[in-house]
């Protein structure tokens, strides 16, 4: 599904070079749930924006489904993005102005031939999958934290994505609504079969997914099974 | 798209209101300015309906008070204007003559038509030889007027139009008074004396007989010269006419030189308000590109998530400017609702194609206004990098 190879992104300024990541070697096959964790400024979020082709590596090799990414241009990276790829952020990144219906509307806004009533469709459908078919004419600031995020990832769901990219996705959540948000995602995988690539600071978290890959000073320091794997295993 | 843009600047209203209410604003400043450059430029295309090249016009101001020596004088003045050989037509005229700043106006009414306001000329037969008027029905003064009953006078089209409107005009007697009627031997197509700007309004030529009215004096002369006519023939006939009225205070000017000055006092208003009014559009253009440069660095998160979700940098250029173009709709929408009203109100007796002009112009050139506006903050927001303006936000 994604595989990085020799991956290495230097990010540089007029004084200061910053290695973010170093030698970076990864496969994520399809329907896996991996979970990235490491101390903050490891290289996790310019990982996942690299997964994301939100960013480009300084070297090394980004293939989705076996095709180098870098021969794309600006207009087919997105289309990939919007077919492949679906996004949740710790910040959710709602817009504040457009209601939860709008919002997880969004990605189809850039997809041709959808038309109104089938987005529609769509989106109530990604709504009830997260639990918030009730709250659709809601605006983001009139949700909790949890419901917010759960918008967000009705978001991610609604293009249909082989993979969501959840950057600390419960990173602003208490653990409650933590694990709500957890048990979504992890429905997500083992129901739809979607490949998960989860950035997160909380053990417990990453010990839910099938592989965690731990991160330091840019370089990837492990990458195992968990007992969760092994369970489903057994 | 267009519809989740209309629901995104609908939802945001309440922060894009200052932003319409200056579109709105400066529609109708521009709307304004337009419909007067526009009724202006209309007129100033249409057909003076007279040629004034070539033509001079002769002032006198007599130092007597005896009528029958002035009216002798004048008589005497025309003759020697005739002769000269650089003379084509003379004609004595009221003071309100082509691009004079005097104007003579009487109300006429005939049948059910009541108080029509036309300005009125007074003129000698060579008049439409002087000024080459064209008369497009019925004929112009001659000297089978000498024994009408009644006064001939001939109207213009606009005073036919309003008067007696598909109705055939000549012969039609006009009640002056209880014992003066005026009856129409001609039309013209046009006169439109005022200036090159002005509407063409009702008018109507009366005879000026000399001879029958031997206590009378007229203080202005139209002459034709030939084309090349020179300062030096100006100077000969001041000097030869001065011989005949003595101690006349004589003036010789152009029409050339009179239209010049009455269009300047039209151009001098139109040109304030232009600058007037490129003056605004320039501050709205300042303030729109300033509102749209915050809005658009405030709103570095959403592109970031917008690129995310699958948009290419040129959807993200074409969602600000259509936007912008969104945001104009509103306040334009505003404007033209008032705008609408002077035409269906008929207001200023203007008419309604002056004002759908300036309507239709006023639109274009908000539109193109805020697309200039919006093209490089629009530009610099697809130029952002998507995972940079995530992790602003």
């Amino acid at each position: 599904m994604i595989t990085l190879s020799n991956i290495e992104k230097v990010y540089q300024t007029k004084t200061i070079e910053t290695v973010a990541l170093q030698n970076v070697n990864l496969h994520i096959p399809k329907g896996e749930f991996v979970s990235v964790m490491g101390p903050s400024g490891c290289g996790k979020s310019t990982l996942l924006n690299i997964m994301g082709l939100l960013d480009e590596p300084t070297s090394g090799l980004v293939e989705i489904d076996g095709t180098p990414i870098s021969k794309y241009k600006d207009k087919e990276l997105a289309h990939i993005r919007n077919q492949k790829l679906g996004f949740v952020f710790q910040s959710y990144h709602l817009i504040n102005d457009l209601s939860v219906l709008d919002n997880v509307e969004l990605p189809l806004l850039y997809r041709r031939g959808a038309s109104a009533a089938e987005t529609r469709k769509l989106a109530m459908t990604a709504l009830e999958k997260v639990g918030l078919s009730a709250r659709t004419k809601h605006f983001p600031a009139q949700l909790s934290g949890g419901q917010r995020q759960r918008v967000a990832i009705a978001r991610a769901l609604i293009g249909q994505p082989e993979v969501i990219l959840a950057d600390e996705p419960t990173g602003n959540l208490d653990s409650v609504m933590g694990e709500e948000i957890m048990n979504i995602l992890l429905h997500l995988n083992q129901q739809d079969g979607t490949t998960i690539v989860m950035v997160t600071h909380d053990e417990n978290m990453a010990h839910k997914t099938e592989r965690l890959i731990r991160f330091f000073d840019g370089q990837q320091v492990s990458d195992a099974r968990t007992a969760a794997f092994n369970f489903q295993q057994v | 798209m267009i519809r989740h843009l209309f629901k995104l600047i609908w939802n945001r209203k309440k922060s894009n209101f200052l932003l319409i209410t200056e579109i709105f604003f400066c529609f109708l400043v521009l709307f304004g300015v337009l419909s007067f450059i526009v009724y202006n430029v209309r007129n100033y295309t249409k057909p003076l309906g007279f040629e004034h090249d070539n033509v001079w016009l002769l002032t006198m101001r007599p130092s007597t008070d005896s009528s029958a020596l002035n009216h002798q004088n004048l008589e005497q003045v025309l003759q020697l204007v005739r002769t000269f050989p650089e003379v084509q037509q003379a004609s004595l005229t009221s003071s309100n003559a082509p691009f004079a700043f005097s104007q003579m106006n009487n109300n006429l009414s005939y049948g059910n038509v009541k108080d029509v306001m036309a300005d009125f000329y007074e003129v000698e037969d060579d008049f439409k030889e002087v000024m080459q008027l064209q008369v497009r029905e019925g004929r112009w003064f001659g000297m089978q007027d000498n024994a009408s009953h009644h006064a001939p006078i001939v109207i213009n089209k606009a005073l036919k139009q309003q008067l007696f409107g598909e109705e055939d005009a000549l012969g039609k007697l006009i009640p002056v008074n209880d014992s003066t009627n005026y009856q129409v031997v001609g039309i013209t197509e046009h006169f439109r004396a005022g200036s090159e700007f002005a509407a063409d309004e009702p008018a109507f030529f009366t005879r000026l007989n000399l001879p029958r009215s031997p206590n009378s004096f007229w203080s202005e002369v139209l002459i034709r010269v030939k084309p090349g006519t020179g300062i030096a023939f100006e100077e000969k006939m001041v000097k030869q006419v001065a011989g005949i009225g003595k101690g006349w205070a004589l003036e010789v000017t152009t029409l050339e030189k009179m239209r010049q000055n009455k269009a300047k006092l039209t151009m001098i208003p139109m040109i304030a308000l232009g600058l007037v009014c490129a003056f605004l559009i320039l501050n709205v253009a300042l303030g729109l590109f300033g509102v749209l440069w915050y809005n658009i660095n405030s709103r570095h998160g959403e592109i970031g998530l917008r690129r995310a979700l699958g948009a290419a940098s040129g959807q993200i250029y074409r969602q600000f400017i259509g936007e912008v173009l969104v945001l104009a709709t509103f306040g334009l929408l505003l404007g033209v609702m008032f705008a609408v009203q002077l035409p269906l109100l008929q207001v200023f007796d203007v008419e309604s194609i002056v004002y759908t002009v300036a309507i239709l112009g006023a639109v274009v050139v908000i539109y193109l206004l805020t697309i200039v506006c919006a093209f490089y903050p629009s530009r610099q927001a697809a130029a952002i990098h998507p995972a940079i303006a995530l992790h602003e936000d």
